[in-house]
């Protein structure tokens, strides 16, 4: 197993290979396993929403709790590119990206020479603007009846075309721009830009003494981190080919943070994508079960706080690090998951 | 028609290679003829698409029981087309984009041929957006928006309640007579209250009466004070309020503290059952509309209700309501489609339903009810009814006071709004 | 002016009660910093406490129940309005074992632990009074309505607001005439610090937790006649508790009090004259502050800001 270092100077590690590999097989077995395909594209976009939003929580130990509002704002301008001017998959997502990163960025401005608990607050009460404006904007949104009948436009590159109407394809789709994001995060985080993150979350004011422009450094991860939202938001509003207020809302936002934490953000660059998966199957999962699914999912969240509050990605990586009978395998995952941090 | 024998999920799974395959071969727009084996011995599942939580879990569950009643009912007569009916029921969270993923799930890995229940639009609207696209039948029980069966109305959904412009259409001429011209709007601020509203206000013009003044309530509202004092400050003689949800319940309580109930007319648009079911009686004020109510003096409601009380013996609310009974007639008019229709086929079930007539004594209300073909909204009798005050049974709430046929409460606006797909754009299937 | 007064009175009402849902969490922050998201669980759990205490159908508590039924209303109501916090005291306390494992770590796992709790409080209030909407019985005396220069106010409204002054009253003088008070006044966060000054942190920490979680439970009961009950009440109160901390300052009791009377003048005005707004006013003067001042209106240095 290589060391974390040399893994983080690579452009591809092992990790991304394994998972695209999973992913990319999953049409294949998601049926036998009692699963449906649309649920792999949810999830897909889910990581890239999540690997956009760690940047902001486990990177920078910022934490946004208005995140929904981006992710929205992507899926609206999606939605209303494709119905409103016309009909494609790339100028979509660019004006989709686009939107999401100027409202980030305005809201930036605000935020960034805040912390902590006032940091956080600040997001929710521009999460919460975000969220009345698609309300009470209905004749541009749909208000809560959502933005219907948003078309998937077919991807096109020179001479090759594909329809990307059924959920297949659009997963495939979907998971090549997981892959880049993937690629691109990565490098992100192990630049000398993303070593000042993590110097802010260490100690912001002891990073400002060293120098550098803090609230530049926060201004820019967060207009990313919501462009990123915004990338994923676009995916969403073709997976569902309609956009809603809902994902605006509080508690929508409140589970990208839940995900993300239960994964392991803190301590790992994959921990989001292990608390997407892990949210989207317990719900689907669990929710055909018993009704009081939120219930157990409460439960099994505060236990998992109690006793291994590092999320499952820590968890992991406590349980290699401690034993003596390591097993290639599972130094393997360990080295998978803590190969984002030092 | 030509019968393969192809599952659907061996199907979609061979649409999946295809594109996994060769990611250059063109992928039209989603508009495959599907036909499914019909084996006789295999059960024809449901997907029950009601919320078990979120603002409208209640009603969501009263919307249920009333599914499932009309199909044991169906089950003990020996099933439909000799199949039994079975279901499937997936929380949909009152939220849209999970009414979505739910849908995907129903039609894709259960291979329901129908889906049933609603409460909220959204979610309505997010299901049957799904259901359109794989052809799929939903009924939209319990939404009472009028863009359900206006602007979002769609070849495969059927929409069973009552909506805003019929109850408008049912209090406001009488209530112009009964308590005056000056008239106040209290608007939740989004699609459904701006709707319910716009109807009134056309209807409160046309019979010669005057909206002093609009205020609009911002969904999740949970304070009424300051609004109640400027209602209070303006006097009107009638309130029309088109307030949902939990803002509802909230105005309510503190309506009747402030006993303004009394002091001037109240229209509310529709009370749902299970929202006030348990309730203190002060706590209804004015006048409501509702499809139905358990104690209409009419032939086989005092059946229904003990086949009710029989069937849940353990809920708590102790007879039916107009979500429930608008579940119920749903499903059971449904399943007697596809007994009509013979098949499963959703054309012929559309169509079968398309041409809908129930009569009077069926349906359990005063008029005979027909689906309209235009907007696939159920045109049926529409009741007023106010709070029962002095009643000795907690459970006698309601005092019907008047009810209006189909044809006087029409949304006429409707058919302009609704451009449905068309059959042959909708795609087919047998399960 | 005589259509501005009104309004002037019932938004300063309002905003007493603001304050009265925001005095347990600011509790917990201030001594603790300790972002408590199961504030509105708890407070949703004292409302439903109080309902089946004031119910007169106890017939599973056999003779005890009946003897129970017979006493008026308005004893019931009494014993409830104590009794049902304290019960949320006890639960609030709880929680603070459980948290126990949390201290020393990072802020956000106490966060997430008591995002944790309020998810399943809320389910299991779901689950043993079913998801549909309740009441609190109130007596006669306080309910109903009075004239006042030619409008109807709600008598309940103006209780409550009394009540929303006497716990902040009482919570002051705990702060002010209480060597607990003293302590926590002089940060308590700083652990060596109280020691020092012969203070059981343990014990002072689940006191604190007992006495939010209690203030929570309480606020509940006295806002149910107003807001109805529903399992998922409790949202509408910690968002609007989270914010006036914010807005006040954390660790400043009087910040939180005019935080919340602030709040309740903005959603008192813009209701009457810019009704759809009334919601969104309390996020916009949120902004408005925070964009100014960095630690609200009269927050003081705290761990949460890192």
């Amino acid at each position: 197993m290589a060391s974390g270092e040399s893994v983080a100077a690579r452009w591809v590690s092992r990790q991304m290979v394994l998972l695209l590999v999973v992913l990319a097989t999953l049409p294949l077995w998601i049926e036998s396993i009692g699963l449906y395909p649309y649920l792999g594209v949810e999830i897909a976009i889910w990581m890239i929403y999540g690997l956009g939003f760690n940047l902001l929580l486990g990177y920078s130990g910022l934490p946004s709790f208005g995140h929904g509002a981006f992710f929205g704002i992507g899926a609206y301008a999606f939605g209303l590119f494709q119905l409103r001017v016309f009909e494609s998959l790339f100028l979509g997502i660019a004006c989709a990206v686009t939107a999401a990163f100027v409202a980030g960025a305005i809201v930036a401005c605000f935020l960034s020479h805040r912390r902590g608990i006032y940091f956080a607050l600040m997001t929710i009460a521009f999460g919460q603007v975000f969220w009345f404006i698609s309300i009470k904007w209905h004749t541009l949104t749909g208000g809560e009846d959502g933005l219907l009948n948003i078309p998937r436009p077919a991807f096109e590159l020179g001479v090759a075309s594909a329809g990307l109407g059924s959920n297949t394809a659009l997963f495939y789709f979907v998971l090549v721009v997981l892959a880049v994001v993937l690629v691109a995060l990565w490098r992100l985080v192990h630049s000398p830009f993303g070593k000042v993150l993590q110097a802010i979350r260490q100690n912001e004011v002891r990073a400002r003494f060293v120098g550098y422009n803090v609230w530049l450094f926060k201004w820019t991860v967060f207009a990313i981190s919501a462009a990123i939202a915004g990338l994923a938001g676009s995916l969403f509003s073709m997976a569902q080919q309609s956009a809603y207020p809902d994902v605006m809302s509080l508690h929508a936002s409140g589970i990208i943070v839940m995900m993300t934490l239960i994964g392991g953000g803190f301590v790992s660059f994959w921990g989001p994508v292990i608390g997407v998966a892990v949210y989207f199957l317990a719900r689907d999962v669990l929710g055909a079960v018993t009704e009081t699914w939120l219930l157990w999912f409460g439960l099994i969240f505060v236990l998992a706080v109690l006793f291994k509050p590092e999320g499952i990605a820590g968890a992991w990586q406590q349980h290699v690090g401690s034993g003596d009978r390591r097993s290639l395998a599972r130094r393997a995952v360990a080295g998978f998951l803590s190969a984002g941090r030092k | 028609m030509p019968r393969k024998t192809l599952t659907r999920r061996s199907m979609l799974k061979k649409v999946g290679l295809v594109s996994a395959g060769a990611a250059a071969t063109v992928m039209g727009p989603w508009r495959h003829n599907r036909v499914y084996a019909a084996a006789s011995d295999k059960p024809i599942m449901i997907g029950l698409t009601s919320d078990a939580s979120g603002q409208y879990a209640n009603s969501g569950a009263s919307d249920r029981r009333g599914m499932m009643m009309a199909i044991s009912e169906f089950n003990e007569r020996g099933g439909v087309l000799g199949r039994k009916v079975e279901t499937i029921h997936i929380d949909t969270e009152t939220t849209p984009a999970t009414g979505s993923r739910v849908a995907e799930r129903l039609i894709t890995r259960h291979e329901c041929a129908f889906l049933i229940g609603a409460v909220s639009s959204g979610v309505a609207n997010a299901i049957s957006q799904v259901a359109q696209k794989y052809g799929t039948v939903y009924l939209n029980t319990n939404s009472s928006s009028p863009t359900e069966s206006g602007k979002n109305c769609r070849r495969v959904k059927f929409v069973w309640d009552g909506n805003g412009t019929n109850f408008a259409q049912a209090a406001v001429r009488n209530a112009i007579s009964a308590y005056g011209t000056k008239w106040m709007l209290m608007t939740n601020d989004y699609v459904w209250g701006h709707n319910t509203s716009a109807a009134t206000r056309k209807l409160v013009d046309q019979f010669g009466g005057e909206i002093v003044d609009e205020i609009l309530v911002p969904q999740g509202t949970r304070d009424f004070s300051a609004m109640l004092l400027k209602v209070q400050q303006a006097a009107p003689q009638v309130v029309a309020a088109a307030v949902g949800g939990d803002d509802q319940k909230a105005m309510r309580q503190q309506v009747s503290q402030l006993g303004l109930g009394e002091s001037m007319a109240w229209i509310n648009n529709q009370q749902d059952w299970p929202d006030v079911y348990g309730l203190p009686l002060d706590n209804l004020f004015g006048v409501f509309g509702t499809t139905w109510y358990w104690k209409l003096d009419l032939p086989g409601v005092a059946e229904f209700v003990e086949r009710y009380q029989e069937a849940y013996p353990d809920t708590k609310m102790r007879v039916p309501g107009n979500v429930f009974y608008n579940g119920y007639m749903a499903t059971r008019e449904l399943l007697s489609a596809v007994e009509r229709a013979g098949s499963t086929n959703n054309r012929k079930v559309i169509q079968e339903l398309e041409s809908l007539k129930v009569s009077a004594s069926d349906r359990m209300q005063h008029h005979d009810a027909y689906m309209n073909p235009a907007t696939h909204q159920m045109q049926q009798t529409i009741y007023l009814a106010t709070a029962n005050q002095g009643t000795q049974n907690p459970d006698d709430m309601f005092r019907v006071l008047s009810q209006s046929a189909p044809e006087e409460i029409r949304d006429a606006d409707a058919d302009a709004a609704c451009m449905m797909e068309s059959l042959d754009d909708t795609p087919t299937y047998e399960m | 002016m005589s259509h501005v007064l009104p309004h002037l009175l019932n938004g300063l009402s309002l905003g007493l009660l603001f304050a009265l849902i925001a005095l347990g969490f600011m509790l917990i922050v201030g001594v603790m910093e300790l972002i408590n998201l199961a504030h509105g669980s708890l407070f949703a759990l004292g409302a439903y406490f109080a309902m089946v205490i004031i119910s007169p159908d106890l017939a599973w508590l056999g003779a005890a129940g009946e003897a129970w039924a017979v006493l008026p209303l308005p004893v019931r109501y009494g014993l409830a309005v104590f009794l049902a916090p304290v019960l949320v005291a006890i639960v609030g306390m709880g929680l603070e074992l459980c948290m126990r494992r949390t201290y020393g770590k990072k802020a956000e796992y106490g966060l997430l632990l008591t995002f944790g709790a309020a998810l399943v409080i809320e389910e299991t209030i779901r689950l043993v009074w079913g998801p549909s909407e309740q009441y609190l019985q109130v007596p006669q005396a306080i309910s109903g309505a009075f004239l006042f220069a030619g409008l109807i106010y709600s008598k309940y409204k103006l209780y409550a607001a009394l009540f929303a002054v006497g716990a902040i009253a009482a919570v002051w003088l705990f702060l002010e005439r209480t060597p607990y008070g003293a302590i926590i006044k002089a940060g308590a966060h700083d652990s060596e610090m109280v020691r020092a000054l012969g203070i059981n942190l343990t014990r002072l920490r689940l006191l604190v937790f007992g006495l939010g979680a209690g203030l929570a439970g309480f606020a509940g009961i006295v806002m149910t006649p107003i807001w109805g009950l529903r399992p998922h009440v409790g949202i509408d109160a910690v968002i609007p508790a989270f914010l006036i901390i914010v807005l006040g300052g954390v660790g400043s009791f009087w910040g939180a009090v005019i935080g919340g009377i602030l709040v309740g003048l903005a959603v008192g005005f813009t209701g009457a004259y810019a009704s759809e707004l009334s919601l969104l006013s309390m996020y916009l003067l949120l902004i408005a502050v925070v964009t100014f001042r960095a630690r609200g209106l009269l927050g003081r240095k705290s761990g949460l800001e890192a």
